[in-house]
């Protein structure tokens, strides 16, 4: 299974075989989280609407059923949804916690549904048009350049560095608190922060991890509402000023939770799913040597090198799975569910989908349909920062093409470890070596 | 009096949509408007390409070519052909009354 996925020279095969049936009884977590797609595979062809009774959710795998519930938000509530993901089990005393100690528990205003949604969704829309993002490239490109000339100096001789942590993680942080206005800042404590957030929706916590998670999203508010208040009294030119002091198109103003909780989801998802994009690429390049040379032939040819984006995310996208919940009775890929039936809308596993992507395993950028993956989620939800996304993992992938040489991992890659979650396929540490180009 | 713009939906059935404010854009009007395959799920951000049209000959010269931006975030989408546009990125204006634009396949 893990061979089939991951590793030079049997990926890549079409069509692509899975384990097929087997992966859905015998499969243990771990493996899965590891190695997913033989399990999505399974799902696809024999039960596409599942009902998984340790996760208590049901599993939507098919790219059909995956594109009708993102484009009915009514229907597949995307806030109830993510409400009973959310610190799974343990909400009450999470609740408490970030109200004793972190200012307060404010709803995620980005995971509320329309009509709501719509108002605060304008805002966001506009700070990161595909033109807005273009004007950044020159100073992603800076910081990238700066980041892998450190990463040459600690890995020449072929020391071990880790692309992840040395590379993935600084990076993203660094282009999302340039943006949002935070000139200091603790990367390793932003990593942190990042890890309890998006750990309230893994669904793999338990109460202690839950306590320990609950204190550093604390301190995480206790800084944004920090940072809020200095440009309360004295506006900046940057993101939170803007947040702060926004007027929105219906005229209202936002409440100061609504504020808070953006500028958190914009700190996390501005650098968490990013990172991974990033972490998968150097784990793509390290393992699959046709990759690394569609890469190298892309690399001065804009378009090309757009697809070559694109065409990673379709087939390592780092969320694996979000929560929705049907707010009414409904069929859904010949299965009917019951109203407040949770559900984990596989969007790895859509991308994955033969019915449409002709050998879904083989990187492609001359798919006809490559837009049509569901990376970024397809509707109303859809990432409000792909562009950004896009942008930082282009002039990653360019930099990293012209710059690094035999990139290598340094460990078998059956020893890849991920994080423990549901949600994204993100890898901890990546160690590789790599010669300087 | 305001601006009348055409969608011709890709089940052949066409949308005349009247007195539109300028400044709008032609995805917004087509998505408040239930314009079948106008669904403009980035906002207008130029980023999801799925407000893909054709834009009729006749009309070509006066809403122009897509920049760079544009050209990169259409080039994703499929069934593109030299008149296609994305029409978030078109603003309406007086001069664009009448404006007649073919809805691309589904995406």
């Amino acid at each position: 299974m893990e061979q089939a996925q991951a590793v030079s020279p049997t990926a890549g095969k079409c069509p692509f075989t899975g384990s097929g049936a087997a992966a859905l009884k015998d499969a243990s977590l771990k493996d899965v989280l590891a190695q997913p797609n033989a399990f999505y595979q399974a799902l696809r062809s024999e039960s596409p609407v599942h009902f998984d009774a340790k996760l208590n959710m049901w599993l939507v795998s098919r790219y059909d059923d995956i594109v009708t519930v993102l484009r009915d938000p009514q229907t597949y509530s995307d806030k109830h949804g993510y409400a009973a993901m959310y610190a799974n089990g343990f909400f009450e005393e999470f609740k408490q916690i970030l109200e004793r100690d972190g200012g307060g528990f404010f709803a995620d205003a980005i995971k509320d549904d329309p009509p709501g949604h719509t108002r605060v969704r304008r805002l966001l829309e506009k700070a990161f048009t595909a033109h807005r993002v273009a004007t950044l490239e020159p100073g992603i490109t800076a910081i990238i350049v700066e980041l892998i000339g450190k990463l040459a100096e600690k890995g020449a001789n072929g020391q071990v560095v880790d692309g992840v942590r040395d590379f993935a993680v600084p990076l993203t942080i660094r282009v999302i608190c340039e943006q949002l206005g935070i000139a200091e800042f603790n990367a390793a404590k932003i990593q942190q922060w990042s890890g309890a957030v998006t750990a309230q929706i893994s669904k793999m916590q338990d109460r202690d991890q839950m306590r320990e998670n609950a204190a550093l999203i604390c301190e995480l508010q206790n800084f944004i509402i920090g940072e809020m208040k200095a440009r309360q009294e004295q506006p900046r030119e940057d993101m939170i000023s803007d947040i702060v002091h926004a007027r929105l198109d219906d005229g209202s103003v936002l409440e100061f939770g609504e504020a808070v909780s953006l500028i958190r989801a914009l700190v996390i998802a501005g650098n968490d799913t990013t990172a991974t994009a990033i972490g998968n690429l150097l784990f793509v390049l390290a393992t699959r040597p046709e990759v690394a040379k569609t890469l190298q032939e892309s690399v001065d040819d804009d378009r090309l090198l757009n697809r070559f984006v694109e065409e990673l995310l379709r087939i390592e996208p780092p969320v694996r799975g979000l929560a929705k919940m049907t707010t009414k009775e409904v069929e859904l890929g010949g299965v009917k569910l019951p109203a407040h039936a949770h559900l984990l809308v596989l969007y790895a596993s859509g991308n994955d989908d033969e019915s449409q992507f002709a050998c879904p395993r083989d990187f492609d950028i001359n798919r006809a349909n490559i837009a049509r993956h569901v990376a970024f989620g397809v509707g109303v939800h859809r990432c409000v920062g792909a562009s950004l996304s896009r942008m930082e993992i282009k002039v990653a992938a360019r930099e990293i093409s012209r710059r690094m040489a035999d990139i290598r991992l340094a460990i078998p890659a059956s020893e890849i470890g991920y994080l423990p979650t549901v949600a994204t396929r993100s890898i901890e540490r990546l160690p590789i070596t790599f010669r300087r180009r | 009096m305001g601006i009348k713009v055409t969608f011709v939906q890709a089940n052949g059935v066409e949308k005349t949509i009247e007195n539109i404010a300028a400044g709008e854009s032609m995805m917004e009007v087509g998505r408040f408007n239930g314009v079948e395959g106008i669904l403009g799920d980035c906002g207008g951000s130029c980023a999801c390409a799925t407000c893909h049209v054709y834009v009729d000959a006749a009309w070509e010269a006066r809403t122009g070519k897509p920049d760079e931006v544009e050209t990169g975030t259409l080039d994703m989408a499929p069934d593109v052909q030299p008149n296609s546009r994305l029409c978030c990125q078109i603003r309406l204006r007086d001069e664009l009354d009448g404006l007649r634009v073919t809805v691309a396949p589904s995406f």
